[in-house]
């Protein structure tokens, strides 16, 4: 299990991580996801053992990666976010020093680079120099020493950067594959990723922590509502006149006119979709409205992403003290409070 | 520590830069060689090795930051000091592999200097003490340059730039003593001593006539030592300051 606390960087004045703390488990996917310059890769750079912390500590397996970073660093293999590849060297060559790093024994070295090319398919590849390879056979090069020595713990920067599409789907099944042995702490920026492979999602943005939870929770904590597509025939006044109306519609959110008397609206639902969606056609029909085409839909999770990532942090009382003295126009701060709420 | 080494053997052997800059080197000592002979009509003009060491050594501004430039700029280039850094060895053990690496390259540039003596050896008479001797000093000189050009690698990404600011501080080593005697330095005797405390080239010119002086040899060892140390602050102080 590693352990994270209170960790924190500074890069001078400059704040890039802010106090986070959260627990990998044993034999877990965990995802870590967050805007451009979140501060994904400064936190796993530290989890690594590469940057030293401002503050907080890292455990690895019971040991403190800055007190003990030779045994902590055994339990890890790390990919960075640009592969760690020496390009004069032969794949082979590469791989076998990077063994030898990790103090794997003679013995079981061949089996060892043989099997991470195998489960990286870089096996036809193995006598190249790895400046002539593509940037996706670099990024599993990359990822095969991590494999080497098989690590409890593999922590991945965005590993599916600058794949193309196949093999981007290739790693995720690696990744999926590796939780039977390994746990995984796996970023990226792209959310649909995060949610294909990740059993729990950290949720990053300017240093701190939105969230911490899996998917599912997501979702249901901020997405519950459903979103009612319309398309019907007929007069635009009536129609939005009987679904805004309706109980349980929030609002009408978007009125596209479609061609002759076509117009769908896009609809924000609270409670039981079902009986809101009912309730809207009885009604349409009743009115001599056309109703072409009616679905319901989850909200998508970029939306609740955005959401999260844009959700105000809670300020400590002193903080909000400063704002508030350092702001000129007190009605804007009121209301800002006002959207917290 | 080993596999360090090995790599780095490998970087250099593998590609032709061991090649090239033995072979650099034995065009220079083959050029001081010939020089001397051409000397040899001269009434009072004594033809030994230590001499042409001597000479040679200067050869070193140029040649040692050649062999170290890559040594830690290139691992920050390529994105892979990071794999060093999160591997389970410590930075210690890095900088000690590396070291030893580049003395190896350097031990196998001297190695065919030795063709001369050999040949000498074979059409006249060499002496003996004083060439092991002159070769000792040769190596300290060698592997003190290698250590502060190492250290030099580890405070840029550029390597030509590491070799630049190599050539200058090599440059520095060579003339302190020549500095040192200038009539100006000469005004203030404690000042003179105090620079000539850090001159080599005088305490080379001691092995190149025979002496192998203990103070001598701390004096190598303790730069040697000094430099090694100071790349270890290097690293962790960047790791440190970074971003």
């Amino acid at each position: 299990m590693i352990t994270i606390e209170n960790l924190t960087k500074f890069y001078g004045n400059n704040r890039a991580v802010n106090n986070i703390s959260f627990t990998i488990n044993d034999n877990e996917i965990l995802g870590f996801l967050g805007p451009n310059g979140a501060g994904k890769s400064t936190t796993m750079n530290m989890i690594a053992g590469y940057l030293p912390m401002t503050s907080g500590t890292v455990n690895i397996c019971g040991n403190d990666i800055s007190k003990e970073p030779v045994k902590a660093k055994r339990n890890i293999g790390y990919l960075p976010e640009i592969p760690p590849v020496y390009p004069d060297m032969r794949v082979k060559e590469y791989l076998s020093f990077c063994a030898g790093l990790k103090r794997i024994p003679a013995t079981k070295k061949s089996s060892e680079i043989k099997r991470a090319m195998e489960l990286l398919k870089i096996t036809d590849v193995k006598d190249k120099l790895i400046k002539n390879l593509s940037k996706g056979y670099k990024q599993r090069v990359g990822f095969a020493q991590a494999l080497l020595g098989n690590p409890k713990f593999l922590i991945l920067d965005e590993p599916t950067v600058g794949l193309d599409p196949n093999q981007v789907v290739e790693v995720r099944n690696i990744i999926k594959d590796l939780k039977k042995e390994h746990s995984v702490i796996f970023s990226s920026h792209i959310l649909s990723e995060v949610s294909a492979v990740c059993d729990r999602v950290v949720i990053i943005n300017k240093g701190d922590i939105k969230a911490v939870d899996t998917i599912e929770n997501l979702e249901k904590s901020l997405g519950g509502n459903m979103i009612l597509h319309i398309k019907i025939k007929g007069s635009r006044a009536t129609a939005s006149n009987i679904i805004e109306l309706t109980k349980g519609v929030k609002e009408i959110s978007k009125i596209n006119t479609e061609g002759n008397d076509f117009f769908s609206f896009t609809v924000q639902l609270e409670g039981d979709s079902d009986e809101i969606k009912n309730s809207i056609m009885s009604e349409l029909i009743k009115n001599n409205i056309q109703i072409s085409e009616i679905y319901t839909e989850k909200p998508d999770l970029e939306a609740v992403f955005v959401k999260l990532i844009n959700k105000q942090s809670s300020k400590s009382g002193i903080q909000e003290l400063y704002d508030e003295i350092k702001s000129e126009n007190p009605e804007k701060v009121a209301l800002e409070k006002e959207d917290n709420k | 520590m080993f596999s360090v080494y090995k790599k780095e053997l490998q970087s250099f052997f593998y590609t032709p830069f061991a090649y090239t800059v033995s072979a650099l080197f034995m065009f220079l000592f083959t050029f001081m060689f010939n020089n001397q002979l051409g000397n040899l009509d001269k009434p009072q003009f004594q033809f030994t090795f230590p001499e042409i060491f001597y000479n040679v050594i200067f050869y070193f501004i140029f040649l040692i930051p050649i062999l170290t430039m890559r040594t830690f700029a290139d691992e920050r280039k390529f994105g892979t000091e990071v794999l060093l850094m999160t591997s389970p060895v410590n930075v210690f053990q890095i900088i000690i592999g590396k070291y030893f690496a580049n003395i190896t390259v350097f031990l196998f540039m001297i190695a065919g200097s030795l063709f001369f003596p050999i040949f000498t050896a074979m059409h006249g008479e060499v002496i003996m003490s004083q060439l092991i001797c002159a070769y000792i000093g040769f190596f300290f000189w060698g592997a003190m340059f290698i250590a502060f050009g190492q250290l030099i690698s580890a405070f840029t990404e550029n390597s030509i730039i590491a070799a630049i600011i190599g050539e200058i501080v090599m440059f520095v080593f060579i003339f302190i003593d020549d500095f040192s005697q200038t009539d100006f330095i000469a005004q203030y005797p404690k000042i003179q001593a105090a620079i000539y405390a850090f001159a080599a080239q005088p305490r080379f010119a001691y092995f190149s006539q025979g002496f192998i002086r203990l103070s001598d040899l701390i004096f190598f060892t303790s730069a040697i030592i000094v430099a090694l140390a100071w790349n270890y602050i290097a690293i962790e102080k960047r790791r440190w300051n970074r971003g």
